[in-house]
């Protein structure tokens, strides 16, 4: 499987977690995932991509890691999935999306806006056909999070 | 300085007015727009010295929104910079095309957004 294309995605991230956290979240070992599988975590920003290749660009958290983010960002502690929990998610999915596409300029794409999925056991729905859909997920002192990017055409099987 | 700030983004209008009144520019009066629409209202109705302008956004977009002001006269030399996480060279040369000034890429850097808006300082007459 062509993972190359991955880079940027994770390269984008971790330059937003630097910038904007101060924190270097660690990689773990990918995986596929299938398309009905239910995500285990409690909210998904989600960025879809057109252009020259289709696909998605997936960021979940457990609910505590994305407050405890949020809360750093805001300097106002969070306690639920607010407006400003939502708003933080979708904006980091948009950051990297838009980032990983520097290192992915041999293909001109374009990004949507973000939208975001919460609640326990939600699901994603992915691009139709035989397109991979890579997990990275990462480690924090806060907790696990995950990446997770499909792009018909640029990562194959 | 009176900065009008778009983003869809709360958070994010936040992070730049934050970075600005860290770099010590106490007297300016900053504005703020959720969208191209809300910011073309504003741009209207009132005097803005610099746009700090996202560009995917709801309604009008940040990029739609610099075609509509480069094409009405009294918005044409109105400095703006681009402020988005949009980080391929093809995005910078259809903005700059377009009609920005300049362009930063999310995050925001206070370094880097401090040098811009500097450049665009010394430009003004005084």
């Amino acid at each position: 499987m062509n993972i190359h294309y991955l880079l940027p995605f994770i390269e984008a991230m971790e330059g937003a977690f630097q910038q904007l956290f101060q924190l270097t979240p660690e990689a773990l070992t990918p995986y596929l995932v299938r398309k009905e599988e239910v995500l285990d975590w409690d909210i998904s920003g989600i960025i879809g991509i057109a252009g020259e290749a289709k696909g998605l660009v997936v960021l979940s958290f457990p609910a505590e890691l994305a407050q405890q983010l949020t809360t750093q960002l805001t300097g106002v502690v969070k306690t639920s999935l607010d407006d400003d929990v939502t708003d933080a998610v979708g904006e980091l999915v948009n950051i990297i999306a838009g980032n990983a596409k520097k290192g992915l300029e041999e293909f001109e794409l374009l990004i949507s806006l973000p939208s975001i999925v919460q609640g326990p056991s939600h699901q994603v729905t992915w691009p139709s056909g035989p397109v991979p859909i890579i997990t990275v997920p990462f480690s924090t002192p806060g907790g696990h999070f995950s990446l997770s990017v499909a792009l018909e055409n640029i990562i194959t099987p | 300085m009176r900065i009008l700030i778009v983003d869809d983004s709360r958070i994010m209008r936040n992070i730049v007015k934050n970075t600005l009144t860290a770099l010590r520019y106490p007297d300016d009066i900053f504005l703020e727009a959720a969208d191209g629409d809300q910011a073309w209202s504003i741009l209207e109705a009132e005097e803005v010295s610099i746009l700090l302008l996202d560009w995917n956004m709801p309604g009008l977009n940040g990029l739609e929104l610099v075609k509509k002001l480069r094409a009405t006269p009294k918005f044409q030399v109105l400095p703006i910079i681009m402020i988005t996480s949009q980080a391929a060279k093809y995005n910078v040369i259809e903005a700059v095309k377009a009609g920005v000034d300049d362009y930063l890429v999310k995050p925001v850097n206070e370094a880097n957004l401090e040098v811009k808006l500097r450049r665009i300082l010394d430009r003004r007459p005084t």
